[in-house]
């Protein structure tokens, strides 16, 4: 266990909880995989008010890295979070964010751990949660479409995501991500490049509501319980106000296949996928506007791989799993490509 | 040299799996150790085929802006098209061979957004070849561990 950086972890804390004292941090251990961020899971120890009874709670520590696949606003994040707690979009519930890097030098937030859960794709693969695919792809694209009904206004979200005009949603992202690729490329990108042409050709129609976008919602970025219930929708450093086609098709992206075959995230046929998100949002998935949306995906995707190649070759973030997601998502989003313009025969 | 690289690595991945990951204890060092011995599968997958795939490539691209150079409008492009299908590659070793493959995929992006916006039939016929040779590169740099 990192002890400097646990005793830096209860100082904090115990500003936050002046009323609380002998506040210490146990078990503080890193979680493996967090490309945007680095993740630390603790129980956090505690005697309550006056000497009274000792407490304790497992929490999570979400941390900037120095450099990362994802450059966000941790606030966002934050803020989706503390907006869907308690609704039908389950989450973790967030405690504390900072942004003062005087506390652990770079900024953070904290939440609630959700223990005993699994989110690995390989483990979800395999028995015994294997043996519930259909039912964890009915939550899954349920929770989605829940997302896409959501009234971002209502929600709160407008005051921490920047609004934009549903004719203007698909635009953004594509200069976004087109600018991104522009700064990090390390070796010219045929397949993208042609992409991205073919996006600027033929745009979608107008977004049929703004919605919350969480942008990265896959079978990897929930927890499953025991019981095989998804428990919590993690990884919201992306999320933003636009066409919730974008998280329709980012799901089912081919990248996500983690089952090796034809089932949308390794859970689902893509029709079905694509049921259920509309039953639950009350929205229609477009095939065409849609299709623009899965291409995109495949960009957005491979920027982000892009960006992760350039951060650990400038040894500026060289976790592991950026060289590894690089390697493997490079090629595989290249086809990915290939495949929904219909190129890979 | 011997023994030969892909042996070395065979034994370095077993020795991460086997010995120095269950030795750690689990969590994120243990993890990183786990896709160190994935990464080195792929080192030993590309160091195989490192220089043959960037040679082929660069023919195969070569033989594309010769074919192409005749269909290209612009005279620029059409000129520089045709002194890439005449180059050759400066050596053997993988940092040359990238080199210029960077460079020859380079004048592959610009071709490719020349004569999408061409109505000819050659040009058409120009396209097609060139995404044959796409579907054909993601073949060439196909990694063993990929979901799609």
């Amino acid at each position: 266990m990192d002890e400097a950086l646990a005793d830096r972890i209860a100082a904090y804390a115990a500003r936050r909880m002046p009323e609380a004292s002998e506040l210490r941090v146990a078990d503080l251990e890193r979680i493996f995989g967090g490309a945007s961020r680095e993740t630390y899971r603790f129980a956090l120890h505690w005697r309550e008010k006056g000497g009274g009874a000792d407490a304790s709670r497992r929490l999570i520590l979400r941390r900037d890295p120095p450099g990362s696949l994802i450059e966000t606003d941790r606030a966002v994040e934050f803020g989706a979070y503390r907006a869907f707690h308690g609704s039908a979009v389950p989450v973790p519930e967030v405690l504390w964010l900072e942004e003062d890097p005087r506390w652990l030098d770079h900024p953070f937030f904290v939440m609630e751990e959700i223990p005993g859960c699994e989110a690995s794709p390989p483990a979800l693969m395999a028995p015994p949660y294997s043996d519930h695919a259909a039912e964890l792809a009915e939550q899954k694209w349920t929770i989605l479409g829940e997302i896409a009904r959501a009234d971002p206004v209502a929600l709160g979200l407008d005051a921490v995501m920047e609004p934009v005009a549903p004719e203007a949603c698909w635009r953004r992202e594509l200069d976004y991500w087109v600018a991104r690729v522009d700064r990090d490329e390390l070796a010219p990108q045929p397949i993208l490049r042609a992409a991205i042409r073919w996006l600027r050709r033929a745009p979608p129609p107008p977004a049929q509501k703004l919605s919350v976008v969480h942008a990265d919602f896959r079978t990897g970025n929930f927890l499953v319980d025991p019981d095989f219930r998804i428990r919590a929708i993690l990884d919201w450093e992306m999320a933003h106000l636009g066409d919730p086609l974008e998280d329709l098709a980012w799901g089912i992206n081919p990248l996500w296949r983690w089952a090796k075959d034809e089932r949308a995230g390794g859970l689902a046929p893509r029709e079905e996928a694509i049921r259920l998100w509309e039953g639950a949002s009350g929205l229609r998935a477009d095939p065409e506007a849609l299709r623009w949306w899965e291409v995109f995906s495949s960009v957005k995707g491979q920027a982000i791989w892009i960006s992760g190649a350039r951060e650990f070759t400038m040894g500026k973030n060289q976790d592991l799993i950026l060289a590894l997601s690089s390697w493997l998502a490079g090629n595989s989003q290249d086809r990915a490509v290939l495949h929904d313009l219909g190129k890979l025969g | 040299m011997k023994p030969d690289v892909p042996r070395f690595l065979d034994v370095a991945m077993q020795h991460l799996m086997l010995h120095t990951g269950p030795a750690l204890p689990p969590g994120y060092e243990q993890s990183s150790v786990s896709v160190l011995a994935i990464l080195l599968a792929e080192v030993k997958l590309e160091f195989e085929r490192a220089a043959a795939r960037r040679v082929e490539e660069n023919a195969a691209l070569r033989a594309l802006f010769a074919d192409a150079a005749p269909e290209v409008a612009d005279p620029g492009l059409r000129e520089r098209l045709a002194a890439a299908s005449r180059g050759a590659d400066a050596s053997l070793r993988v940092s040359d061979l990238e080199s210029g493959n960077a460079e020859l995929r380079a004048l592959l992006v610009e071709l490719h957004g020349h004569v999408e916006e061409l109505d000819t039939s050659g040009a058409r016929r120009i396209e097609d070849a060139i995404w044959s040779e796409l579907v054909a590169s993601t073949e060439r740099r196909r990694i063993g561990i990929g979901a799609f």
